[in-house]
């Protein structure tokens, strides 16, 4: 399966489009994805500005909700990655 | 109407303080009280020449009514409450945001637009990116809101 991960914030340095597409094996829930994400920040050597962001961030449904790491992904979904926010 | 809520996109608009004088002016009121936030020209030993905010939209919109709901609930149901914030490029010395209030007393007014400052930065999925006069730029680090039971 594949999601869209719609990035904001910090998470844009993974990618100079507004949308990153993450395949997943089937039935994968946020946690799974924390664990995708921290791999892929890895492999594009991005540890050093994105140190902690699959632990720190939150992540919206298209419902604009904070989902918990049991949230079961489907197929296609929209997800936005929620950084640490800090406006003002 | 007793509430204003606006992301300004930078590049079409710029936030005024008038606009906001107007909205919450009232004869009820006997206080007014006035937050402007701009960009600063240094952080942490770095001279800043301008700020990107990037926002989520819908929640933040969400966060700011709910935010404000709040503050009346609590210190004031009369209150009248301005409150922008901008999106996008902003250069040093421009408003990133402004909190007006207008309430019948000063100790009203003067809580209402900090809690409503404070609650902002914890809740409204807003961030800011520096860029610096030597060219680089970061993005700054902030308040995670990934619920806190998950968070080991």
């Amino acid at each position: 399966m594949e999601i869209q991960l719609k990035l904001y914030g910090s998470s844009k340095i993974l990618s100079n489009k507004e949308i990153l597409h993450i395949k997943l094996p089937n039935n994968s829930n946020i946690q799974k994805l924390r664990s995708v994400l921290n791999k892929i920040i890895s492999e594009k050597y991005l540890k050093n500005n994105l140190q902690n962001l699959s632990k720190t961030a939150a992540f919206f449904s298209e419902a604009d909700e904070v989902v918990n790491d049991n949230y079961k992904l489907k197929d296609k979904e929209l997800i936005s990655i929620i950084p640490p926010i800090g406006g003002g | 109407m007793t509430l204003h809520t606006l992301l300004v996109d930078a590049k079409e608009e710029k936030i005024s303080s008038e606009k906001a004088k107007k909205f919450i002016l009232s004869e009820e009121n006997g206080a007014e009280s006035i937050f402007i936030g701009r960009v600063r020209n240094e952080n942490n030993e770095k001279k800043v020449k301008a700020v990107t905010y990037d926002a989520h939209d819908k929640a933040v919109i969400k966060s700011f009514k709910s935010i404000c709901t709040d503050a009346k609930n609590k210190f004031d149901k009369n209150a009248k409450i301005f409150l922008e914030h901008a999106k996008g490029y902003v250069p040093v010395g421009e408003i990133s945001i402004l909190i007006a209030v207008g309430s019948g007393h000063r100790d009203e007014a003067f809580k209402i637009c900090r809690y409503i400052l404070e609650e902002i930065k914890h809740q409204s999925p807003i961030w800011k990116k520096e860029h610096y006069i030597e060219g680089k730029e970061e993005w700054l680090p902030g308040h995670s809101i990934r619920p806190k039971e998950e968070v080991k």
